[in-house]
């Protein structure tokens, strides 16, 4: 809003020493670890190990163990060579001494059982899934979930089909080591990880009938949105019949009613936005010590060198989740990430095959809270006739409770068999009202029309923090899959 | 096209070349590949060329010229017949089809040579005559004439995000200008991404007849003569294959106009023709590595930017060689012997000496493709689809393969233990039976007697009529001591009976098979 832009400006011109708005930089600092000069440390999947450690997997198929990454000056970082030689690794999970590393057809074991800091066993545990020799089929393998297993998201045969077996599905490896097909319609994944309640969730790319990358959410028994790999229903009883195909050149939310096993999205993360190949997922686990964040997503984009921000509620039974721009200027492409104790993000990539904005042909860096709190939006949450906003810092009240402070506008992707999708279906969305409540903490905006199935981008130039701050990151994007009841 | 920057290039050179200048050509040995750095080199017509070549190879290896349509490896081997005298002639076969040639050179030694190229347009062998060399150590010089490039070359820079050619005509453009070298290119302004050009000039058809138009670009193209598409190879993709249209032209000056756009990422853009009386020739600055090989050629597959070396301990690389299915287990030893097995037969695929694995294919950008191994002598003893074990009928019995990509259920890959030494042990499991198949290594395979010791121990049940395959194929014969496999590549097994085109042992608890190589690539006394 003009007038408060204007208080802004001369807030700044008033006072000489306050001389920019503050960046993501001033809470969120990076810090850049020197890497081995043997090897380009393209990290692809990193593990906590015991005693402040952690190991790092690449695509070139190494695994260092790495120390000192937890301390304040990056230089103090050491690297050993505990692996090489995988065919990709693209997930790390850590038990009972041994490293379980996915590659791009197995699970192996590897232990050190002589005490040099190396692996000499490679136990295959599972290879229950196939691999047809096109570079598209990447693997990505989570950390144990609560009953000891390990969740795998394995990528089509390129883009389009499925060549061999389970390729285009999530499956789970038991500790035993026998294969249980979960989830259909995978297309390209980009990580997997878990929520804070142990949900499982996995990125997917841009594509075939991915109008935009997005977070998914793997529940067993579910189709994920890309039919390529359907004819392994056939080797899958567990998962009952094969789906109706989707309809092609359609909507997500008219598919939803057709094919029973469909879940959407819980948040489409918008091309070009917000990023446009995502990555890893980390879950704030660390009780505060990463901020007023906790239990939230961040979701990492190797092309944007990014991390970005996703708040996640339930709504009539659906996930369904709202994305902020969080960090960015990391130095390669995103690909392997995990957040410690300490609350602290261990980040780190490659730009090959796909290129990335950081510049850096690989990175492995660590993102932290230096204990400042941001001025952000918190939460946002859908209510039956708009949405409720929730503050890090309290408002402006004038600033906040102004309509003109804020705009929006809703779309949808076309979900198709054709790669990608234009935004589309556009609706100018009118907000009739902006109630400031909660002592500033919140705002309950009020918007007509809400569409199911639209994602809903709020803008918010005009509000204010109480000390005059614009907000860190002024827009959202929220994937409205359900509007509430009550 | 969005792909790294990172680009290794071999296997052919094209220089853009005028006729008055000296052009130098590099080529170099490839270190324990047998190979040169490159096999195609262009030049024009009766160019004066300096060569310089460098032998970065443990070996001795020269560098000859030969006549059109000479049979190098003939003229080669034929020395062997009377080998003292070739000998004296430091491996230089006499004969007068020879019309260039370096020393013999010593390994990290070098030579510089200068020539003009033939006045006759052709292609050119070139060979190392080095005996056993002159198989996989060759090449040709591609000898053409030229023709004229663009006059008057100007160029409008428009700004868009296009995932196709735009009609260029209804935009304004950015930036207009003239291109003083007359070569077409796109470092014309800082943008990298979302920009495209248009190149407009004169051509000159020196006489009436069928013209070529050749382009590459990262992303789309066409040229257009006197307003007319001739080629077009628009929408976004990488700059690795040549498009070729053809265009009947009059004699005399022609309007040439090139469109091309540029998304994201990677940028190239390479344009040619040819016509009657002249070869392939560059019209833009960057020329296409394989421009000389015209429509159809691409970029060659063969990176050879990063070989991976094996010091004392072995190097194992996971990924997809070339020969060993989709689970091949790449493994370097020392002293210059190498395996791929596969998990996916269970078996032994590849056993070849020399250089171990080139991991460019796979390492730079995002790694498609099988790469075969990097060294020389490359053999597959049992085939890519063999299981390792069998229960035959009879010993006539057809060898079980499997279907291409395919695995069996009777194994169970169990996965590979490191022993201190890190040598790989690789284990399975066939039909309740605990199979492992480890190796070690004993000398030196380049410099001559070099063995591979394979161990294979079975625990368990061992079923009658069950067989183990040391190796199969038409080449399978007995020699001394042992059986040769092919390429001089012998193995010799305690037991082993050559039945039809298999080699067979029965299965017992321990089979020992040694692997070893009929000749060293040199004769000893010829180092010099």
């Amino acid at each position: 809003m003009k007038l408060n832009r204007i208080l802004f400006l001369t807030l700044l011109g008033a006072g000489s020493l306050r001389a920019a708005p503050p960046t993501e930089g001033d809470y969120y600092p990076i810090v850049t670890f020197p890497t081995p000069k043997e090897t380009a440390l393209e990290v692809s999947s990193i593990e906590l190990l015991p005693g402040d450690k952690l190991a790092l997997g690449t695509r070139r198929g190494e695994v260092w163990t790495v120390s000192g990454a937890t301390e304040a000056d990056p230089t103090k970082v050491s690297y050993q060579l505990f692996a090489a030689g995988q065919h990709e690794l693209m997930g790390l999970a850590w038990k009972d001494g041994s490293l379980f590393a996915t590659n791009r057809y197995e699970v192996v074991r590897m232990k050190d059982e002589d005490g040099d800091g190396r692996s000499d066993l490679f136990q295959t545990v599972c290879d229950k899934w196939g691999v047809s020799g096109d570079y598209h089929e990447y693997c990505f393998g989570s950390r144990f979930d609560k009953a000891g297993d390990l969740w795998l998201v394995l990528c089509l045969t390129g883009s389009f089909s499925s060549k061999t077996d389970f390729r285009g599905w999530a499956v789970r490896v038991k500790p035993d080591g026998t294969m249980v097909p979960t989830c259909s319609g995978i297309r390209s994944p980009g990580g997997i990880g878990f929520g804070a309640e142990g949900e499982v969730y996995y990125t997917d790319n841009q594509g075939p009938w991915h109008g935009a990358c997005t977070l998914q959410h793997l529940i067993p028994g579910t189709f994920q949105g890309h039919p390529g790999g359907f004819a392994w229903y056939d080797k899958a009883p567990n998962m009952g019949p094969r789906p109706v195909e989707p309809n092609d050149k359609s909507r997500m939310v008219v598919e939803r009613e057709r094919v029973k096993e469909l879940v959407p999205p819980v948040a489409y993360m918008v091309h070009g936005k917000v990023g446009n190949s995502s990555s890893f997922i980390v879950c704030d686990m660390s009780g505060g010590k990463f901020g007023p964040f906790q239990k939230q997503l961040f979701i990492a984009d190797q092309s944007h060198s990014n991390i970005s921000r996703v708040f996640v509620e339930e709504v009539n039974g659906i996930q369904q989740g709202v994305v902020f721009p969080f960090r960015k200027g990391f130095k390669s492409g995103l690909i392997g990430g995990r957040m410690n104790e300490k609350g602290q993000i261990f980040a780190g990539g490659s730009d090959r095959g796909w290129g990335a904005k950081g510049g850096q042909p690989y990175s492995f860096e660590r993102l932290e809270w230096n204990g400042k709190v941001p001025f952000e939006v918190q939460e946002m949450r859908a209510r039956p006739d708009g949405f409720e906003l929730f503050f890090t810092e309290p408002v402006d009240a004038n600033a906040a409770g102004d309509v003109a402070s804020y705009s929006m506008r809703e779309f949808t992707y076309i979900y198709q068999a054709a790669y990608g999708s234009p935004e589309v279906d556009d609706v100018e969305a009118k907000i009739t009202a902006a109630k400031v409540g909660n002592g500033g903490r919140s705002v309950r905006l009020t918007v007509a029309p809400l569409t199911k199935g639209h994602i809903h981008e709020l803008h918010m130039a005009g509000v204010r923090s109480g000390m005059g701050l614009p907000l860190l990151h002024d827009v959202a994007y929220y994937t409205l899959n359900e509007i509430p009841r009550k | 096209m969005i792909r790294p920057t990172l680009f290794a290039l071999a296997g052919l050179v094209a220089v853009p070349v005028f006729a008055a200048e000296t052009q130098t050509i590099y080529i170099k040995t490839l270190q324990a590949q047998m190979r040169y750095d490159q096999s195609e080199i262009s030049v024009p017509v009766g160019a004066k060329v300096k060569l310089v070549f460098e032998n970065t190879d443990d070996l001795p290896h020269n560098l000859v010229f030969f006549k059109e349509g000479t049979d190098v490896v003939a003229v080669s081997n034929k020395q062997m017949e009377k080998p003292e005298e070739a000998l004296k002639r430091n491996w230089l076969p006499d004969e007068p089809r020879i019309w260039l040639h370096t020393k013999l050179l010593n390994p990290k030694e070098k030579e510089e040579l200068e020539f003009t190229a033939p006045d006759k347009g052709g292609s050119y062998p070139f060979v190392c005559t080095f005996p056993g060399h002159a198989l996989t150590m060759q090449g040709r010089l591609n000898v053409q004439a030229e023709g004229t490039k663009l006059t008057g070359l100007r160029f409008a820079l428009y700004l868009g995000s296009w995932e196709q050619l735009p009609d260029f005509k209804a935009l304004k453009p950015h930036r207009e200008g003239e291109i003083a070298s007359n070569l077409v290119e796109i470092k014309l302004d800082d943008y990298k991404n979302q920009f495209g050009v248009v190149y407009e000039g004169k051509i000159n058809a020196a006489k009436e007849g069928e013209y070529s138009f050749y382009v590459a670009s990262d992303d789309g193209s066409r040229v257009l003569i006197d307003g007319k598409k001739v080629v077009e190879h628009d929408k976004i993709h990488p700059s690795s294959d040549i498009k070729e249209g053809k265009v009947k032209l009059k004699a005399g000056e022609h309007q040439f106009r090139l469109e091309y756009f540029q998304a994201a990422g990677n940028a190239d853009l390479y344009a040619g023709w040819k016509g009657p009386g002249f070869g392939i020739t560059p019209l833009s600055k960057w020329v296409h590595p394989k421009s000389a090989g015209g429509a159809g050629a691409k970029k060659p597959q063969d990176t050879t930017g990063m070989p991976l070396v094996v010091g004392t301990e072995p190097v194992i690389y996971r990924n997809f060689i070339a020969g060993a299915g989709n689970r091949g287990i790449g493994v370097g030893y020392p002293g210059g012997m190498n395996i791929t097995w596969s998990a996916e037969t269970m078996n032994l695929a590849l056993v070849w000496r020399g250089a171990f694995m080139d991991a460019a294919r796979h390492w730079i950008n995002r790694g498609g493709g099988h790469q075969p191994p990097l060294g020389f002598d490359v053999v597959s003893p049992s085939g890519e689809t063999a299981l390792p074990v069998a229960v035959l009928a009879s010993t006539q019995a057809a060898w079980p393969q499997l279907p291409a990509g395919q695995r069996s259920a009777d194994f169970q890959w169990k996965g590979y233990r490191l022993d201190a030494r890190r040598f790989p042990t690789f284990g399975y499991e066939w039909s309740g039976v605990k199979v492992s198949d480890g190796f070690g290594v004993e000398g030196d395979a380049i410099k001559g007697g070099g063995k591979l010791v394979r161990t294979v121990r079975m625990e368990g049940r061992l079923p009658e009529n069950g067989y183990f395959r040391v190796a199969g194929g038409k080449q399978l014969r007995q020699v001394e001591g042992g059986f040769e496999i092919e390429k001089g590549v012998r193995v010799a097994v305690e037991g082993a009976q050559l039945v039809g085109e298999s080699l067979l042992v029965s299965v017992r608890p321990e089979i020992k098979l040694t692997y070893t190589w009929a000749a060293a690539p040199m004769p000893a006394q010829s180092a010099k």
